[in-house]
């Protein structure tokens, strides 16, 4: 065998993640075996999109599929070790970290998440727990269970995805159509919960989710995102000033005015209007002092 | 690899490009142009489809591809002829029995598997079309039905026992979920044999699931043909191109095309056989040749376009400094020439033909059956002519 199974380091409901080395190279790896048996259906969809999507991308900010093989009829994807994320960093408040390793990490997200979308392929489920660190500190955008193609305009798609504190608001609408601008907004939240260090918007249910977004940024209006109103739900808010900017300021204190502008762009309620990957990339925000911090000497591990 | 991994900041999202993204290209209204080191150079969309596992895969050479097959034919003649060794040294045989053998179990030539799968591959077609799957679904079963045959002979694994298993996986690959029990229902199958040979499948596919078809470059062509001769096509004629292009990629998918051309080539080359005018006209008018290499008449072309309105001439300045040192409409219409000949070459496989070589398919794994039928028609000779005597 090329590769082995050392330590059993996770499960999930379709998966069993291993840790583990590389025979040839010694590299260690992380081995995660799909369940195949347990599906009546055969392969399971999250893992053939898992498979179809990896294939497809090689960049330093997205998971390294290294290999794929079959044993006992079962699937096993060998990924590249990632010893952390970002979740369990955010969450251990033995670990310290400035807005310049905010900045490094923001910055790797979202080439690893421009990447995708410029190979026409949208996340849906981007949260702290879906971006590890690589032993170098290199961000890694993670499990692609639930990505798609970037619809053309007449596909009905399942508002049903990305989970719930990351959801961007046409999905809270129950939109049939979006766009790529939903990874963005997730990406918009996981950067107020960085300078947070608690979750931004933590809705305790779906209804409650609309509750404290809205609350948070304010109730979109049709003067901003036209026909917004027309949306089955709509009727039942609560309508919400957005925030002013002072408001903004003292929530997030640390925060510049670019990175508010930044953050701000990217949690504008009508996608439309929201910033691109690509606007993010070239925001004001990356050109302004601190330069991001090199990745490799941020203290991750406590 | 590393052109696309150490790029990050300026790149043009192939997504979103647009009039407006390509503005800031042009170094008046783009200060951060003069920051660019000397080598700057944009990804483009060219170097993602590169970066796929479709181009880095499966796709070939001419030479490659027959190479490919070649040796796919290869081992399962090996396979074939050891296993008709063994029965021949196993079984007591009559010298007729020899006979037939030498005759009719022979294993399949390279030419005749091609044949036997691009006749099943049509009939992949056909179900799926049947079974009202979308397009790009339907594409994609046949690219994985074809795809599989290139790693695995007719002689070990029957291409009928395949169809649906990839009708059932490209479904799923294109996030169009069906029950397996849904699918065998409709399909008039059943779920053993659907998912015998998913893994299978899924492995002679080397875990490569995405699929770009010729659909999407022609929604793109239709849209830029009519920007780009604005006013100089009709939308109803451009309608009616669109579908008849859309037939034409349907029939070029089940052709060696795939492995030769990029989607947007096959579809270029489609829009060639519906009206060669109005695509050397657009190609002139999008790819201007520089150089001045073009023929007469052409320069003429691009001589009406300079005197057209200004958002042309704004365009087509634009794409001159896009495109200049990549594309050249010469070689560009030389490359589709080429495809198109392909995609029109008859495939001129007959039901007879291919139940011929279905036979011949059967016979060389079951060399039993022809001793079988042998002896049968011999006992027959003998009784009939018992008959006669008592008679």
């Amino acid at each position: 065998m090329e590769y082995t199974k050392e330590k059993k380091v996770g499960e999930g409901t379709y998966a069993v993640v291993y840790l583990g080395s590389q025979h040839s190279t010694g590299r260690k790896i992380a081995v995660k075996e799909i369940k195949t048996s347990e599906f009546k259906d055969g392969l399971d969809m999250s893992a053939i999109r898992e498979v179809k999507y990896l294939q497809e991308m090689q960049h330093p900010n997205v998971i390294e599929l290294v290999d794929i093989f079959m044993a006992y009829d079962n699937l096993n994807l060998v990924l590249e070790f990632l010893p952390t994320d970002l979740e369990v960093v955010i969450k251990d408040k033995s670990i310290l970290f400035t807005p310049a390793d905010i900045k490094a990490w923001m910055l790797m997200t979202l080439r690893g998440v421009y990447h995708c979308h410029r190979n026409f392929i949208l996340h849906r489920d981007l949260k702290p727990n879906n971006l590890l660190f690589s032993p170098d500190g290199q961000i890694k955008v993670a499990d692609f269970g639930l990505a798609r193609a970037i619809p053309s305009p007449h596909e009905i798609l399942t508002s049903n995805v990305v989970t719930r504190w990351y959801r961007a608001p046409e999905l809270l609408f129950g939109a049939k159509h979006y766009t790529s601008a939903i990874d963005i907004w997730s990406v918009g939240v996981i950067f107020a919960e960085l300078m947070l260090r608690i979750p931004y918007l933590p809705g305790q249910n779906d209804v409650d989710q609309m509750e404290v977004t809205f609350r948070a940024l304010g109730t979109p209006t049709d003067r901003d995102w036209p026909e917004v109103s027309s949306f089955m739900t709509y009727n039942k808010l609560q309508i919400y000033p957005p925030p002013s900017r002072d408001e903004l300021r003292k929530r997030f204190i640390a925060a510049s005015e670019y990175a508010l502008n930044f953050m701000c762009g990217m949690l504008t309620m009508n996608p439309q209007k929201r910033l691109t990957a690509v606007q993010c990339l070239e925001s004001d925000y990356f050109k302004e002092l601190p330069p991001p911090s090199d990745p490799s000497t941020i203290k991750i591990r406590s | 690899m590393t052109d696309i991994q150490t790029d990050e900041k300026g790149a043009s999202n192939p997504a979103t490009s647009s009039a407006a993204e390509k503005e800031k290209e042009t170094p008046s209204t783009s200060p951060a142009e003069k920051n660019k080191p000397p080598n700057y150079k944009r990804i483009s969309d060219d170097d993602i489809y590169r970066h796929s596992s479709q181009y880095r895969m499966w796709s070939y050479t001419r030479e490659q591809l027959q190479e490919k097959r070649i040796d796919t034919n290869a081992r399962a003649v090996a396979y074939i002829e050891e296993n008709l060794l063994k029965f021949r040294e196993a079984h007591d045989l009559a010298e007729e029995e020899m006979k037939v053998l030498e005759a009719k179990a022979i294993p399949l030539t390279m030419e005749e598997e091609l044949n036997l799968v691009n006749f099943y591959a049509k009939k992949v077609q056909v179900i799926a079309q049947h079974l009202n799957l979308p397009t790009e679904v339907v594409a994609t079963s046949i690219s994985f039905f074809r795809r599989f045959f290139l790693e695995n002979s007719v002689m070990q694994i029957d291409p009928k026992s395949i169809v649906h298993t990839t009708i059932f996986l490209a479904c799923k690959s294109e996030n169009y979920f069906i029950s397996v029990d849904s699918f065998a229902q409709k399909a008039k199958s059943n779920r053993e044999s659907i998912l015998k040979f998913e893994f299978k499948l899924l492995e002679s596919l080397k875990f490569s699931l995405l699929n770009h078809h010729p659909y999407k470059p022609l929604h793109g062509f239709f849209l830029d043909i009519q920007n780009i001769l604005y006013g100089k096509v009709d939308l109803n004629y451009m309608g009616q191109i669109y579908d008849r292009c859309k037939k034409r990629i349907s029939g070029a998918l089940l052709s060696d095309v795939v492995y030769f051309y990029t989607p947007p080539q096959i579809t270029l080359a489609a829009l060639l056989i519906e009206d060669e005018a109005l695509v050397t006209r657009y190609l002139e008018m999008k790819f201007p040749n520089v150089e001045g290499i073009q023929e007469p008449e052409a320069k003429n072309m691009t001589k009406e376009a300079q005197n057209d309105t200004s958002k042309t001439e704004k365009d087509k300045k634009q794409n001159t400094k896009d495109e200049k040192s990549s594309i050249d409409a010469v070689k560009l219409l030389a490359v589709i020439r080429e495809c198109k000949d392909l995609i029109e070459e008859p495939n001129p496989l007959s039901t007879e033909d291919a139940k011929r070589i279905a036979a011949k398919n059967y016979y060389c794994q079951n060399p039993s059956s022809l001793v079988q039928k042998l002896k049968r028609k011999m006992n027959e000779d003998t009784s009939t002519a018992e008959k006669r005597q008592k008679i």
